[in-house]
This record gives C-alpha cells, structure tokens and sequence, in this order.
C-alpha cells in the first residue's frame, strides 16, 4: 500500500469541462475521462466509448480534494477513497451510477454505494 | 470486493482470485453455513457465539493485529484469501466480517451489528449474489485446505485480521454512520490547515498542489481540499505546519501568511457536504440567483439532470408594454433600473398590445405553452429554463404571501400540499413530538389524524384516531402535518410572528387563521411553525428599547404608537389625524420614545391629560371613546378597546373630542395642590358620577376616578342626613353602599357610622356646599348644562329630596349655613333653581353672568362638583376651590361677584378662625375647613356675633357666639340677647339660628364671610342679602348665612 500507485490524471483545466467518475469520485476533464478512462474504474471502459463517459461521469459535482496520500490521509478515508489511485476527488456528487453501470460494478465485483439523497 | 480493487491496483494482480476456477453456483446460504461450519471446525455451534468467539480472539490479539494484517493482505493476495474474504463478506456469514470492524469501531450495540448485517446482506443479495457464490466459493475452499495445514487458531486469527482489514477497505465504500463514525479523527491522523487563496483559484490550486505533489513526492501533505461554498480558502491536510508552507512555497494563488488549524471536531464539518448534494426535484420550491427575478420564488417543473438545466415556474415580471415596443421595433427605453411587479401574464392583454402569441404543445410533456418572444407562459405563469447553478435550493422558506400568490385561483391546494414537501424537508429536527396531533396529508391514509407517539429519523409513529386500524402507524415525516382545530390555542414558535399566542380560528389545510391575544387580528401562519400552548403572551411585545403601545418619534419627525412589533420591524400608526397611517417601521428608523406628559385642549377648551376619556366629536372615528394614552403636538392617541384596528388605537386632533366626565388631570393642572393634597383628594370625583352615569360611560372612567372603586352607587359620594336612629340629625358623606345599609362618614365627628339606607335623607344635597358648587362649578357652568340635559333627571330628585329639609325645618339648613364657609359667595339662587326643577328654565337668569366664566368653567367641571363633599369635610373640596381660585380668578370673578372679594374673605375669614389658620399650610381656601384637619371642630362655621341655638342637656336656648376657640367650641353668652351666662359649647351642641326676612345677618362663609348684613328676602334656600358695608345685595345662600346675636 506504499504510495507506489500511479497517480491518476490532474485535470487540466477548471471550467464546465470537469467531470466525476460516478463511482469513485474521480475528477478530470470530459476529454481526459475520454482518452484515457477512469483510473480507478477501468472497467466503465470511458476510453472506448466516449458516450459511457456522459453516463458515467458527472458535472455535477461539490468540492474537490486533491489526495495525495491515500492511505494517509484522513480526509480520504473519512470519505471513503482511500483505496483509490493519488488524485482529484470530489467531495459529493448527487447522482447515481446508471442502471447499466451499476451492472457492470456487479459483474465486476466492485461495490457501488449510491450518494445519500437527503 | 473494494479488495479485488485494491489488489489490482496495488498488487498488480487482479483477477487471480475472481476469475479462479469457477464453481457452479450453490446456493448461498447452504455455502455459507458450510463455510462457518468448517472455519470454525464445528467449535463452535451457534452463530452468536462464534461472533463472540470472534471477538475474543480479536481482543486477544490486538497487539499482532498491524502485523497480522501485513500478513493476511500478502496471504490474500497469492492465496486467494482476498477473495475468500469477498465471498465471505457477500454472504450472510459474512456479518462477522463487518462484526470485526463493528468491533475496531468500538461499536458495543448488538441492534447497530444487526443493522450492519442487515445492510451486508442486502447489497450483496441485490447486487452481486451470484458472482458472490463463486467468489466466495473459490476462496472457501482454499481457506479449507489450510485450515486443515495450519493451526485452526493461527488461521482463524488471520481471517479475522484480514477480514477486519477489508473491513477497512469496504469503509471507502460503504457508508453507514457506525462505520462512518470509526473514522472520525483522532490525534494521530494528519491535521486540516486552513489556508488562504487567490479568490475563485481554489480548484486550481488543489490540482496544482497535486501536480506538485506527484513532481516531488518528498512533499508532506496528505490532501487538499477546495470547498465550492468556501471562497478564498483551502484547507491542507498535513501532519505539521511546516509541510504546509513547504508545500505551498512557489505557488503564486496560494498565500502562507496564516496557515489556521482545524480543530479537530471540525474537520469532519469541512468535508460533509453529502448534505448539499443538489436535490432538486420537480415541486421544489427554489429561489432565482439572479437577473431580474432574482430572489423571487420558483417552483421546479422539470429536472434535465444531464444539462443540468432546470424548468421552473415563475410569477412573470414582464412590462407587456415594453415589449409591445421592441416587438415592433418602436425604441426601446432601456431602464436597467426598473424591474416590473411580478404579475400573472395576461394572454389577452398581450394580444391586445399585439404581441404575437403561439399556441404550442410542448412534445415532452403534451402540456400547451403560449409562447411570446420565446417565453412560455401557462396558466399566467412563465416557464423559464434555467441552469441549475443560478437558482438555490436551500433552504428555502417560501413565506406565506409566496405561496399565496403562487396559488392561482382556480388551483386547489392538491398542488400546494405537493409542493410542502419542500417546506417540510426545511423542518427542524424534533419538529414532532410526542402527543402532537397530527393529519396525513399524503399516500393512502391521506387525511387520517392521529397523536404522534414516536419519532425516529424520518419516521414518525402516529396512533391513528380511527378505530379498526392497527395501534400504531409509522409514516413518513414528510407526509404529515401538525394538525389543529379551531378553537385550540396555540403559540408560534417559527416565523415572522414568533412568539405570538393566540386561537386558532379557522384551519386552511396547512394554514391557520388565528386570532392573536394582543393586537385581537387575524394572523395567518402555517401549522407547521406553531405549537399548542396555553401560554398567553403579546408575542413581542418589546423591540429595542420601545414597547408594545409607546409613542415614538421616527427618523423623519413624524411620531406614531408601536401597535405591533414583529421579529425586526414594528407597525407605527402615524400621528395623522386625517386618516389612520400605519407604517412598518425598522427599529433604526425610531429616534426615541416620547415621554413627555402634556395636556391639550379639547374643543371646548377643556384640558385633557393623559389618561382622560375623551369622545371623538368629529371627524372620520367620530363617536369613539376611550382614555387617552398619548398626547403629542396636538394629538391624541386614543385607546378604544372596542376599535379592532390599529390594536385599538385611534388618532385624532384634540380639537376633534371632548373630554368626558371631566379631566383626571385637574390635579396635574393644578399642580402643586394635587400634590400636596393628594391625600386630601379622594372625593373629588364623586360628584362627577352623576354625569357619568346618565351618560354610560366606560366603567374604565371610574376606575380612576373613584378612587378605591368605590361603589358606583350614585349615592356614594354624597352628603346626606341621617333621619332615624342613633346618629338621627348627624349629617355626613356617604362613603359606601352595602346594600340596604350605608355607610357615612359623618361630618361632625369624622367617623364613619353605619346605617340603614333607609334612615337617612337622601342628599341633604342641597346642603350648602351643594350650593357652592353651583355657585363655583354649576354656575360657571351653566352653559354647560344646557348640553348636558341628562344631568338634570339624575340631579332632580337630589335637589327635591335635598330641598325638603330645608322648607321643612328651617333649623337643619341653618346649620349648613353656618357650616358653609363659602355661602356668601353662592348666590343663593343658584342653589334655589338647580333644586327646583320648575326653575331651569330661569336659569339663564344667572347664565348671563356666567359665559364669561366658561373659560373657568371649562376645567373646572370637577372642581366645581368636587367642592360638594369639600363642603362637608371632605378635604379634597377645599385645596381644588382653593386652587381654582388661584389658576383662573379672572374670569371666575365676574360671574360671581361675591367671589371677588374671595381673598379678602378668607383672610377675613382666617382672623375669625383663629383654630384653623394654624393648620392651614396653604391656601386660603383651605383655611376655610382646617379646622376640619384640626379635629372636630365646627370651629369656622361658627363666628363671634352670631346668634345660635344651644342644647344643652335636652334643653335648647339661644346664645350668642362670643368667640370661637382653638378647639373649635365656642364661648357663648347664653339668651337671645347675650345677657346670660357664658359657657363653652363644643360645636356639635349648637346649630346656628337661621334668620329670617329683615334679619340682621352675619356671613359665616364664602368671599364675604364675616360681613354683616340684613337679610331683605328669601328665596328658597337663597337669601337675598344687602350687605352692611357695600350696601350691595348680594344673593348668598341661607347656609351660609346666620341671625346676628343683638348685643
């Protein structure tokens, strides 16, 4: 669990571009999302389909946490990402995985927890 | 499954557990019992005491834990045991996993490790149970073979470890608030540092921070956070301040120069914004952020969650007219600052602009739209997309006059109770209470009422009131409303009118009309923002430092009274006399409080003082009444408990009432003396109750007036004669009514004697003060009484009664005479008419004299009453004559020129009461009666000179009064002529000897007490006096006058 994780990708601009991952709250740009997919959630295959990026991620998003060290940090942990690759998080986001994406966190075995509506 | 992740990630390793050989899918229960069976060797039979079997072990090894779970993630990894652990945690077993990390958590419940397992199981039977079976499968069976190489013990030990590590793991992921609650922060963890940034960077800054990061990975910083709601802020999360500043050292939007650290119970406040997630669904109510409706309520018709774009429904600001001119091309008069009033669109008032409207159907919803200039309007509404980011959901307390206008007319509240869903998530949390009544309003059981029993989260367990249903009902929060019925008092506990009580009157859904105990208006609140409560208060009564009811003056020199305060306003009603002005006034934009005690003029030039009960003669609340409360720069404020409005106040010019029953304030006028003989003061009032009386006035007059709410008896008051009994021939002033007895304080010896109603002569009223006063008061104010017609019906009877004692027997009168010390100054007509009723139409035979006195009389109208029982001892009489005197001699004098002499007379008088002067602090007038103060002394109605009638031991003879003594009793020489003996005869063993026609007489009161004269007629109780020195003819009543002894 050393740092030795390949960061993701820092989003490179900071306008209506930027996105999050619906599952693991990842944010880059739409663009970023699109050629290279979602570091933590390869399994969305963004990279492949950029309409699975639309589905997938969201611009719809509250606060962002640049995690430097995931498994130190207590931010991360408190929110729950200390499992995922150094990078910028959101906070919150409001929506939840499609039905279609949510299926494939289940075949892919991964736990998908929706956001809490209040 | 966060494992598999994790090994990917980390290990590199991803798939070897998941995609091992596959088993066939059996059934999940069966394999986990399986599984447990065999994990445990079959130690251990019970579920519950594997757990707690668990839990030892993890107690036991804590200390190996770290290391044990290094092991178990490498054992994992190339064993499988990963994904054992998966498998595991997706099956019902599995809650011993989650029951490790209740356990690291310090959860102690068993409810919450239920909830957990609950929870596991859902998901995992939801989401991935048939993958689960395989995954756990593979993995079990490994684990099995171990168990079987290894110490069952050690194995175990590493399970629980591992689990519990994944347990960790599974946090990022799941949330539940036990688990959340594990991770609150300790001391050990990295601290959060606040940090200053260049405004609208903090994005940027946080990814620069990271790029930095990944350049240099040597830097210390765990994470940095950029908070959307917190501009000019990042926190960073660092062990140390130092690494903070190392890090942020270079970055030109970041500034070092304080570097705040987060205490560490707020750092989970920076990160929990879950709650702000945008939950905008359609019926939300939303406010506009900006353009011209900014702040104006919205409500959300439809959602476009991919554009982020929002319908909503407005109450439209369109000027038709301006757009009429652009829309034809005509100039547009651009005026930014002008923003039209929020009016429903009127569809045919556009097309009479013409303005082309479109009549199109919406394909998404089928619903029809009149579009205008690309606007949709509907209903009068306009539907306007917005982007999400410029409207605000939060909290969102649309006010009552909102949503009223929102309701069109013709929608019913079906769509209003939709859309309280918004009002209610605003709810405060213990909103409901046990025992709250409570209606349905949504769902099935919509309109069921019921008392709340529970509250849980969200839930609320109400009893229904309806029979044959279950005992208890748990409903949603938001489906229920407080619920109350007319008749209930309650309280407002939210709100603009927060504080205020009172009783609910009418019940409109979720809206109740109530009837506030203060200002006795209509308050309109929604249920949800009151309690029930006995409790009675003004609601607010106090803002700043003014009060319900004071009179202010406002910033711009206008002054009103404070009729109701709200929150941060109050209402003032202005002193506009012309037309009731209320306005809302900020508690800044009142200067101070008027205090000052002020009296006016009534449009009979009386004086009115605070207080006084006035009647509005003229003007638009003509015919009001009520005492004044204010008085300021001519006007008055008025308190009319019977006027609903304005909190019953009323503003009126002074000039516009009369006072009613005379001003309290007589003694404020008449300052000094009222105060210096406040204690002197109590009857004064009693002769004005005749007035009121008749004329029905507020009971609230009297309260004041009567000073100790006397009875109301219209005998109170007044002097009679007792005929009968013990005390037969004593005369006095009744001072109580109970019922058949009375009780009279009697004049001669200043006791007070009860007797039977019917012993005594009702007013011996044309006792000689009586006359004084008509001389003082009745006769000033003669111009009056024409006005004041009921009066006389009241008075009437008074005078006939009163005036029988005196064509009877002579003698009685004559001792009031004697006692009278103002009798000269009456003319003795004055008193004859007003006790003859047949004689008021001659009154104006003294009228004459009197207009100009109208000035005196105007405030005198008390004065002038008061002096009867101030004839008969009663104090207060004396110090008010005394002082109306001094305030307006002038044109007091004409009209009764025996007065004029008055200051003359009483010092005349004084010599000749060498008992009383003594006792007199003050004025001359009080001279007059000191001998009151001094005892029972009769002492000034008697003079020297004059010719008096002795009893002495049953006999009766005549003397002549020699001289008074201090004590009162006079030295008489015994026989008509004074020839006979001397004696001391106390007072109340002497009567003065009336005279008679050609009498020599001797003035014992009045201005010109202690003149001689000859009594040339009489007339009634009059005598018509030619008066020895002046060889004037005085009228002067027979009271007052005496038979000179002939010496």
């Amino acid at each position: 669990m050393k740092s030795a994780a390949q960061p993701a990708q820092i989003p490179t601009s900071f306008g209506n571009e930027l996105r999050a991952c619906l599952r693991c709250r990842l944010v880059k740009t739409y663009d970023q999302f699109r050629e290279n997919g979602c570091e933590n959630c390869p399994f969305f295959k963004m990279d492949e389909d950029s309409d699975l990026v639309n589905e997938g991620t969201t611009p719809n998003f509250n606060g962002i946490i640049s995690v430097m060290d995931p498994d130190k940090s207590w931010a991360a942990k408190w929110l729950r990402i200390s499992r995922f690759v150094p990078g910028c998080y959101t906070l919150a986001v409001s929506e939840a995985l499609s039905e279609d994406l949510q299926n494939i966190c289940e075949d892919e075995h991964v736990q998908y927890v929706p956001p809490k509506r209040v | 499954m966060p494992r598999h992740r994790d090994e990917d990630d980390d290990e590199m390793e991803p798939d070897e557990d998941e995609y091992d050989p596959d088993q066939g899918l059996d059934d999940v229960d069966d394999e986990e019992e399986e599984e447990e069976e065999e994990d445990r060797g079959g130690r251990r039979s019970s579920q519950k005491r594997r757990r707690s079997s668990f839990i030892d072990d993890v107690a036991e090894e804590d200390d190996e834990e770290e290391e044990e779970d290094y092991e178990d993630e490498d054992y994992g990894a190339y064993r499988g045991g990963g994904g054992g652990g998966g498998s595991r945690k997706k099956s019902k077993k599995k809650p011993s996993g989650a029951d490790f990390l209740d356990l690291e958590a310090v959860v102690d419940s068993d409810e919450e490790e239920e909830e957990d397992e609950g929870e596991d199981d859902f998901i995992d039977s939801g989401a991935d149970i048939p993958e689960e079976g395989d995954g756990r499968r593979m993995h079990h069976r490994p684990l099995m073979d171990d168990q079987e190489q290894e110490d069952v013990e050690a194995l175990e030990r590493r399970i629980q470890a591992r689990y519990a590590k994944q347990h960790h793991t599974e946090d990022t992921e799941e949330t539940t608030d036990v688990d959340q609650q594990a991770l609150l922060p300790s001391v050990l963890d990295p601290k959060l540092w606040m940090v200053k940034c260049a405004i609208g960077k903090e994005r940027e800054v946080a990814a620069c921070l990271m790029q930095k990061y990944i350049d240099k990975p040597e830097l210390n910083i765990r994470s940095v956070i950029a908070l959307d709601h917190l501009k000019n802020y990042i926190y960073v999360e660092a062990e140390k301040e130092a690494h903070v500043r190392e890090a942020c050292k270079g970055l030109r939007n970041i500034f070092t120069q304080k570097i705040a650290l987060v205490p560490i119970r707020e750092m989970t406040d920076v990160l929990s914004v879950e709650s702000k997630a945008i939950d905008i669904s359609r019926d939300t109510w939303v406010r506009m952020k900006i353009g011209i409706y900014k702040g104006d309520l919205a409500k959300v018709v439809d959602v476009d969650n991919v554009r982020q774009r929002v319908t909503v429904k407005l109450i439209p600001r369109i000027d038709l007219q301006a757009l009429a001119n652009k829309l034809e091309g005509r100039e547009v008069v651009k005026k930014k600052a002008f923003v039209p009033p929020p009016r429903f669109m009127n569809i045919d008032e556009a097309r009479e602009l013409h303005i082309r409207v479109e009549r199109k159907r919406d394909p998404m919803t089928g619903d029809y739209f009149e579009n205008i200039e690309k606007m949709m309007f509907k209903d009068g509404f306009l539907y306007k997309i917005v982007s999400m980011k410029s409207i605000s959901t939060q909290n969102i307390h649309p006010t009552f006059d909102e949503l009223e206008k929102f309701r069109k007319p013709g929608e019913n509240g079906e769509g209003d109770v939709a859309s309280l869903s918004t009002l209610f998530s605003n709810r405060k949390k213990g909103h409901f209470v046990k025992g709250d009544a409570v209606i349905v309003i949504k769902g099935d059981l919509k309109n069921l009422k019921g008392r709340v029993e529970k509250v849980e989260e969200g839930t609320v367990h109400i009893r229904p009131d309806m029979k044959d249903l279950p005992k208890t009902l748990a409903i949603n929060e938001k489906e229920l409303c407080k619920y109350f019925e007319p008749g209930n008092h309650v309280k407002v506990v939210s709100g603009t009118q927060e504080g205020a009580t009172g009783m609910v009157v009418k019940v409109d859904q979720h809206v109740l009309i109530i009837l506030s105990d203060t200002t006795k208006e209509h308050l309109r609140v929604f249920a949800d923002d009151v309690v029930e409560s006995s409790e009675v208060t003004s609601g607010i009564t106090k803002i700043g430092d003014y009060e319900l009811h004071d009179l202010v003056l406002l910033d711009n020199n206008s002054f009103g009274v404070i009729i109701r305060v709200e929150t941060e306003a109050c209402q003032v009603l202005k002193g506009v006399p012309e037309r009731p002005e209320v306005a809302l006034v900020k508690l800044r934009e009142i200067k101070c409080k008027i205090e000052k005690k002020l009296s006016v003029q009534d449009c009979f030039k009386n004086t009115i003082s605070v207080k006084d009960v006035v009647r509005v003669v003229e003007g638009p609340s003509k015919g009001k009444q009520g005492p004044v409360e204010h008085i300021y720069r001519g006007v008055l404020f008025i308190y009319d408990r019977h006027h609903i409005e304005h909190a019953g106040f009323i503003c009126v010019k002074s000039h516009s009432c009369r006072v009613v029953g005379g001003s309290r304030a007589n003694g404020d006028r008449n300052g000094d003396s009222y105060s210096r003989f406040d204690h002197l003061r109590a009857p004064p009032l009693i002769p004005q109750s005749p007035r009121r009386f008749p004329r029905g006035g507020p009971p609230n007059n009297f309260g004041g007036r009567n000073r100790g709410g006397r009875g109301h008896d219209g005998l109170v008051g007044t002097t009679v004669k007792i005929r009968q009994g013990a005390y037969k021939g004593y005369r006095g002033r009744v001072v109580e009514v109970k019922g058949t007895s009375v009780r009279v304080e009697l004049e001669s010896q200043m006791k007070v004697v009860t007797v039977d109603r019917t012993c005594i002569s009702d007013n011996v009223a044309i006792t000689t003060p009586y006359r004084d006063t008509s001389s003082y008061g009745m006769g000033s104010q003669t111009p009056i009484h024409p006005s004041r017609t009921p009066l006389h019906p009241y008075m009437t009877p008074m005078r006939d009664a009163g005036a029988t004692p005196i064509h009877d027997g002579m003698r009685t009168p004559m001792r009031d005479r004697a006692w009278n010390p103002y009798a000269p100054m009456s003319p003795a007509r004055d008193s004859w008419e007003e006790g003859n009723p047949g004689s008021w139409g001659s009154s104006p035979q003294y009228q004459p004299g009197s207009p100009p006195s109208r000035t005196y009389e105007a405030p005198t109208p008390g004065s002038g009453w008061a002096n009867t029982p101030g004839g008969n001892y009663s104090e207060a009489g004396t110090p008010r004559d005394s002082t109306g005197y001094a305030n307006a001699p002038s044109p007091y004098l004409p009209s009764t020129p025996g007065g004029q002499p008055m200051t003359p007379n009483s010092a005349s008088y004084l010599p000749g009461t060498p008992g009383g002067q003594p006792m007199t602090p003050g004025t001359g007038g009080l001279d007059m009666m000191s001998p009151v103060i001094g005892g029972d002394n009769e002492g000034p109605w008697f003079m020297p000179d004059i010719l008096v009638n002795v009893r002495n031991s049953g006999e009766e003879t005549t003397g002549i009064v020699r001289e008074v003594l201090l004590d009162g009793s006079c030295r008489v020489a015994l026989g008509s002529g004074g020839n006979g003996d001397t004696v001391t005869v106390l007072p109340n063993e002497m009567e003065v000897v009336v005279p008679r026609k050609n009498d020599k007489i001797k003035i014992m009161g009045g201005s010109l007490r202690g003149a001689t004269g000859k009594l040339i007629g009489v007339d009634g109780t009059d005598g018509i006096v030619k008066v020895d020195d002046t060889l004037d003819v005085k009228i002067l009543d027979l009271a007052i006058l005496s038979k000179l002894g002939q010496s």
